[in-house]
């Protein structure tokens, strides 16, 4: 029994022993706490300098006037907010910002999941297919700025010469409130396919094969199949692609600054892009740093309703 | 684990050794015992080829400076950047800042007045261009030195006119003078081809205005005291935004929207022929003679009917001093801003760039006679600077928060060419910048206690 009992404490005496040279202490519990405070303490440290601390920042200075040099001057208390909610042009700034999400959103995942769908069909050049749909992926934002800029050109593009051509009336695609929004739904799509086709074709190859056989073997017709099997065995992974779209969407600043820069009237005039318009170029600080707040708000109100709404169909 | 330790470890200080050896070759070899005047600015294509000759002939010049240019991105956002690291290392010892910016650079406190090295060495300024010194002064003190400086004109294809046998447009062109050759553009050429463009850019808006004699902001522009309202629904801008408006609806004139991307489709659509006339920047003009094989015309800024025009400021950025840096080195930086502006190197400027030559011995430059020659039209800007009498309404609007109000007339400017009501429009964005400044004003005077 001693030997027993005393082999085992042995052991762990030596142990610690062993590491007590390595460390500083001899107490097990502040070991934890030492590794504890090694480990997460750089990340904590950064997490505090780059987010904790310019967050905390940001709702401060929601709170003031700032004067031209950035410096908050006059407390104002909730002025900002107010005047940006009796603002016109705000509010239609969050109007614009919701249809352009939720039609950002809903498009990228459906013409991303048909293409998915089609790309697991075998047939002859599937995979020059596969490569062209996942293909956007690698071009920049600018890149694609300027090809969708030379497609809606009013006097020379692509899309103004087929209306030409076709005796049609050209679209101002650009200069025309309606279709300003239209026209960077469209490339905003077309830069998120290449991430939700990969995601989505990643997905398909690993739904089971079985369950389309024992389907088949049932005499199912396909659509059946398509909406029995596939979407419910790769809901986990529309909910992650519909949470980042729609948090990525939020955040759209590229297209629009090189496309519309905003305009005409305010149609294209995102949050973010009116975020970064009256920080930095109008050196209006304060008021920048409102609509930051409200715009966490907004993001987090989201995701919140997604994890609630969705999440409860999917099967995991 | 002893050697993986003792491999890592070893690893780590091979990928250190490399790092600090890399760092100390790229300081010696950057080793310079010259000052370094580290330079900001903001030009693109041919300005930037142009101004990084300049600096290196002005560094092979002499051996007591060195000039490094670093280039900041557009002209709003260095305006920011130049603000916000003042009293740092890496800010700027001279710098760009473009026109609008001139009263919130001044009220930053941030610069050394040019004045000082004037007085000091007894330069003589009566050379410089008159409106342009006029534009980045106050109260008589020359707060910073005219660099690129444009104006704005508006460009025709003569080519273009001729072959549709229309008469160009008088060299002081009033709104109805446009209106016709525009309107006959577009009908003899089946709608085909857009008579006038005039893109959504406050800077247009605001030179309507002042070659209308309006004043934008009280206080005669800010050059009495500071602003404390705006007026964008006077008579010149009404009857400015009837003329663009009606055009639009009735086909002759093109909207090409704002930002950017504007400029870029407008240019595109004169250089393919498809647009006939188009207001911008006297700095475009060698763009456009590169880009196409048609003969360009150029005439004064329009003005209103039945009024004589005032005279439009001038466009572009000057030249600042910081005050963050040794007197040695602001001395060095006021001697590159001398180089730039001998006669010799502002007409090789206008050459290279479209922007004008502000010195008046330019003129006799050879290489300027020899673009004249071969450009008679390449005058017209020059010839529009210096007819134009400085007054208060034409030497530009020193008010703080003029980005703002280029947003907000260009958003004003969108609805009128979508067709809204144009009191309505104005109003509305005239309200806007009054809220602005009153609230600027009060955030930036308690500031200055």
């Amino acid at each position: 029994m001693e030997t027993q009992a005393k082999n085992p404490n042995f052991n762990i005496a030596s142990k610690k022993k062993k590491s007590a040279e390595l460390s500083l202490g001899y107490n097990p519990y502040a070991k934890d706490k030492l590794y504890a405070v090694l480990f997460l303490g750089p990340s904590l440290l950064i997490l505090a300098l780059f987010v904790f601390y310019p967050m905390l920042r940001t709702i401060y200075l929601s709170f003031f006037l700032t004067n031209n040099l950035g410096k908050p001057t006059v407390f104002v208390g909730l002025k900002n907010y107010f005047a940006l909610f009796s603002s016109n042009a705000y509010i239609n700034s969050l109007i614009a910002t919701l249809v352009y999400v939720i039609a950002v959103s809903i498009f990228t995942i459906a013409i991303g999941l048909v293409l998915a769908q089609a790309a697991t069909k075998k047939v002859a050049g599937i995979n020059f297919f596969r490569t062209i749909f996942s293909a956007t992926m690698g071009v920049s934002v600018s890149v694609a700025a300027i090809f969708w800029l030379f497609i809606f050109n009013p006097s020379v593009g692509l899309l103004s010469q087929l209306f030409t051509a076709l005796n049609l009336t050209p679209i101002n695609w650009l200069t025309e409130p309606g279709w300003a929004m239209t026209a960077i739904v469209i490339s905003t799509v077309w830069m998120n396919l290449g991430f939700t086709f990969l995601i989505f074709f990643g997905a398909l190859q690993s739904v089971p094969y079985t369950l389309y056989e024992a389907a088949q073997i049932e005499g199912v017709s396909k659509s059946y199949q398509f909406f029995h099997i596939t979407l419910p065995m790769i809901s986990p992974t529309i909910f992650f692609v519909s949470i980042i779209t729609l948090i990525e969407s939020f955040k759209s600043f590229g297209l629009i600054d090189l496309m519309t820069a905003g305009g005409p009237n305010n149609a294209t005039n995102l949050l973010v892009y009116r975020i970064y318009q009256d920080a930095f170029l109008n050196g209006n600080y304060g008021l920048a740093s409102t609509e930051s707040v409200i715009l966490a708000v907004i993001i987090a109100l989201f995701t919140f309703i997604q994890f609630k709404v969705l999440e409860k169909r999917v099967t995991y | 684990m002893k050697r993986k330790r003792t491999i890592f470890a070893a690893l780590v200080i091979i990928f250190l050794a490399i790092i600090g050896f890399t760092f100390s070759q790229k300081s010696s070899a950057k080793a310079d015992s010259r000052i370094k005047i580290v330079f900001w600015h903001e030009m693109t294509g041919p300005g930037q080829v142009q101004l990084n000759k300049f600096v290196k002939e002005f560094n092979d010049s002499q051996n007591k400076y060195v000039v490094v240019p670093q280039f900041e991105g557009n002209y709003n956002e260095a305006v920011q950047k130049i603000l916000n690291t003042h009293g740092t290392s890496t800010s700027p010892a001279l710098f760009q800042s473009m026109d609008i910016s001139t009263s919130q650079i001044y009220n930053s406190g941030y610069t050394t007045p040019v004045q000082k090295f004037i007085d000091k060495e007894g330069y003589d300024t009566s050379k410089i261009s008159a409106v342009a010194r006029a534009f980045y002064s106050k109260n008589g003190t020359q707060l910073s030195m005219p660099f690129n400086t444009s104006q704005p004109v508006l460009y025709y294809n003569a080519t273009l006119l001729k072959k549709y046998g229309i008469t160009p447009p008088p060299v002081n062109p009033s709104y109805s003078d446009i209106t016709r050759v525009a309107t006959e553009l577009y009908q003899k050429s089946g709608k085909k081809v857009k008579g006038l463009s005039v893109e959504i850019y406050g800077w247009l808006f605001e030179q309507f205005l002042a070659n209308g004699g309006e004043s934008l902001a009280n206080n005669e522009d800010g050059h009495s005291g500071v602003p404390t309202s705006v007026n964008f629904s006077g008579t010149v801008a009404t009857k400015t935004m009837k003329w663009l408006q009606e055009n639009i609806k009735s086909g002759a004139f093109m909207n090409f929207g704002a930002g950017s991307s504007a400029s870029a489709n407008e240019m595109a659509a004169f250089l393919s022929g498809k647009l006939g006339m188009f207001l911008q920047s006297s700095a475009d003009i060698s763009q456009l003679t590169a880009g196409t094989k048609d003969k360009l015309g150029i005439t004064y800024y329009p003005h209103a009917d039945g009024q004589k025009s005032n005279g439009v400021s001038i466009g572009g950025a000057s030249l600042w001093i910081s005050n963050d840096k040794s007197s040695e080195v602001q001395q060095g930086a006021w001697n590159f801003i001398k180089f730039l502006m001998n006669a010799k190197n502002q007409a090789t400027w206008q050459v290279a760039t479209g922007y004008l030559a502000l010195n008046k011995d330019s003129q006799d430059e050879p290489v300027l006679k020899k673009l004249y020659k071969s450009q008679p039209e390449a005058k017209v800007p020059g010839q529009q600077l210096r007819r134009t009498k400085p007054n208060n309404t034409n030497s530009g609007i020193f008010m703080q928060g003029l980005i703002q109000e280029r947003t907000l007339t260009q958003t004003a400017m969108e609805q009128i060419y979508n067709g809204s009501n144009i009191k309505n429009s104005l109003v509305e964005a005239q309200k806007a910048m009054n809220s602005y400044i009153t609230s600027n004003n009060l955030a930036n005077k308690v500031n200055q206690k």
